[in-house]
């Protein structure tokens, strides 16, 4: 009982500091653009950010509506209020997340699942803010290994060689529930090749597919046991 | 002082490393609150340095990849404010998109034609603009939305005990969705059915995959349990090496 009222009063209080946080970050990055039009002497044009808003700012807006509704429930509360500040969901924080909570076989929707996610988002986050440093200081040096020709088809697929890595993990899981999605969008992309630019929205219908199946696997196997 | 020179310049640094260090101070108390939470509810301090060990060096090779993204826009940009969109909020694919978008409204093209300072104000408000949802919807939403999925798993009978399942399912959808987009681009990227198309990320999906494989042979059946720590790094990397010797 004590344990679950801590529990609650934590998360009461991440909420608070989530808020607080997001806060904060929604006033210094919408603001920097201003507090640097004013130090360079050339203040945004507001007519062309409300153009360019309509024309590919509505798509990002309808992204992050989906994002949101997707990944707040694998991160939990603490781990998304980071993972919306600090960004690169897809290419990082969520199979990060992921990876953490497999590691230490914690539960979706638990106290510690809340936990490691949390730690795992701060972790990485703080990986990728150190690295950027250094890469940033080191820019001169560093610039001819980075962009040589040789290094980067390297670079250009580290996002396949990650979704490789995370699809052994979790194909063996449960191979017959991959194989459907899997193949449902092999055979989509290959008809319309052009859904290839929309990757990131074709995970709803791919994970809609798979929570199905996994639904129907979970009711049969209860109406067995 | 060129345009370049001044998107350059300390202050500019000034501004975005500023930020930078805040967003970086958040991610420490929220580490030091998950951690101190973590030991009040009982949990086992080697489990919760595991999940630490393993995000840091699951996330080593990730953020290259992003240093590669500032690099690039860093030409049109300068430095800072790529570094400040790329180190915070931003997402790889989506900065760069964003960036040529917000140019192309104000007639710039990014890197073929010179910077312009109001073209710049501009394009760094739209690309904050345009990204910043995802914190709203949290700030709004966040509570609401965590208080009912914790609700759910108690209240639906039939739901007991799916949300697990359904969070790896729902893992399992994404990666096929991403697998199955290099299937399409290698067959059907050059025209329908040519199979012609670029086949590398195919091959460092499977190259990973394998690594992958061999890594839990160990950790699983020789006992070499720490491996996990270091196995997605370890095969993403095997992977990029195996694009760099297609080439």
């Amino acid at each position: 009982m004590e344990r679950d009222t801590y529990y609650q009063q934590y998360l009461r209080r991440t909420h608070l500091l989530g808020r607080a946080v997001s806060a904060l970050c929604l006033i210094l990055l919408v603001g920097a653009p201003f507090l640097i039009g004013l130090l360079l002497g050339a203040m945004p044009d507001l007519g062309a950010v409300a153009r360019g808003f309509v024309s590919v700012g509505l798509v990002w807006t309808v992204s992050s509506v989906v994002e949101f509704l997707v990944y707040t429930p694998m991160l939990g509360s603490g781990g998304s209020y980071l993972a919306f500040i600090t960004g690169n969901l897809i290419n990082m924080k969520i199979p990060c997340a992921m990876n953490a909570k497999e590691l230490v076989g914690a539960k979706s929707g638990t106290a510690e699942n809340e936990v490691i996610s949390t730690l795992s988002i701060a972790t990485s986050s703080l990986v990728t803010i150190l690295v950027l440093a250094l890469g940033v200081m080191l820019l001169i040096p560093l610039q001819p290994v980075l962009q040589s020709p040789a290094l980067q088809p390297a670079f250009a697929n580290v996002v396949p060689a990650l979704f490789g890595a995370m699809a052994y993990k979790y194909f063996r899981k449960d191979p017959k529930l991959a194989a459907i999605p899997l193949c449902v969008m092999a055979v989509l992309f290959i008809l319309a090749p052009s859904l290839t630019a929309s990757t990131s929205f074709m995970i709803i219908p791919s994970g809609a597919i798979a929570i199905l199946l996994s639904y129907l696997a979970f009711r049969k196997g209860q109406k067995e046991g | 002082m060129t345009v370049t020179e001044q998107l350059n310049s300390g202050s500019m640094y000034l501004i975005c490393g500023g930020i930078i260090f805040v967003i970086a101070v958040i991610c420490v108390i929220f580490m030091i609150r998950a951690w101190k939470a973590g030991i009040a509810l009982g949990m086992d301090k080697t489990r919760m340095r595991r999940a630490v060990t393993s995000s840091a060096t699951f996330s080593v090779l990730p953020s290259v990849g992003i240093l590669l993204g500032v690099l690039a826009l860093s030409g049109s940009l300068g430095t800072p404010w790529p570094w400040l969109r790329l180190s915070v909020i931003g997402a790889l694919h989506y900065e760069t998109q964003v960036a040529d978008a917000a140019a192309e409204q104000l007639g710039v093209r990014l890197g073929a034609d010179a910077m312009t300072l109001p073209a710049f104000s501009t394009i760094a408000l739209l690309m904050s603009v345009c990204i910043m949802w995802g914190m709203i919807l949290s700030f709004f939403f966040n509570k609401r939305y965590s208080a009912r999925l914790r609700r759910t798993p108690k209240e639906g009978k039939a739901d007991r005990g799916f949300g697990d399942r359904a969070m790896t399912a729902m893992f399992i959808g994404m990666v096929s969705a991403y697998v199955g987009s290099y299937i399409g681009a290698f067959v059907s990227g050059n025209g329908r059915f040519t199979f012609s198309g670029d086949f590398t990320p195919l091959i460092v999906v499977a190259v990973a995959a394998l690594a992958m494989a061999v890594f839990t042979y160990f950790s699983e059946r020789k006992g070499k349990a720490w491996l996990d720590n270091f196995s997605i790094a370890g095969s993403m990397l095997i992977g990029m090496l195996s694009a760099v010797l297609i080439g």
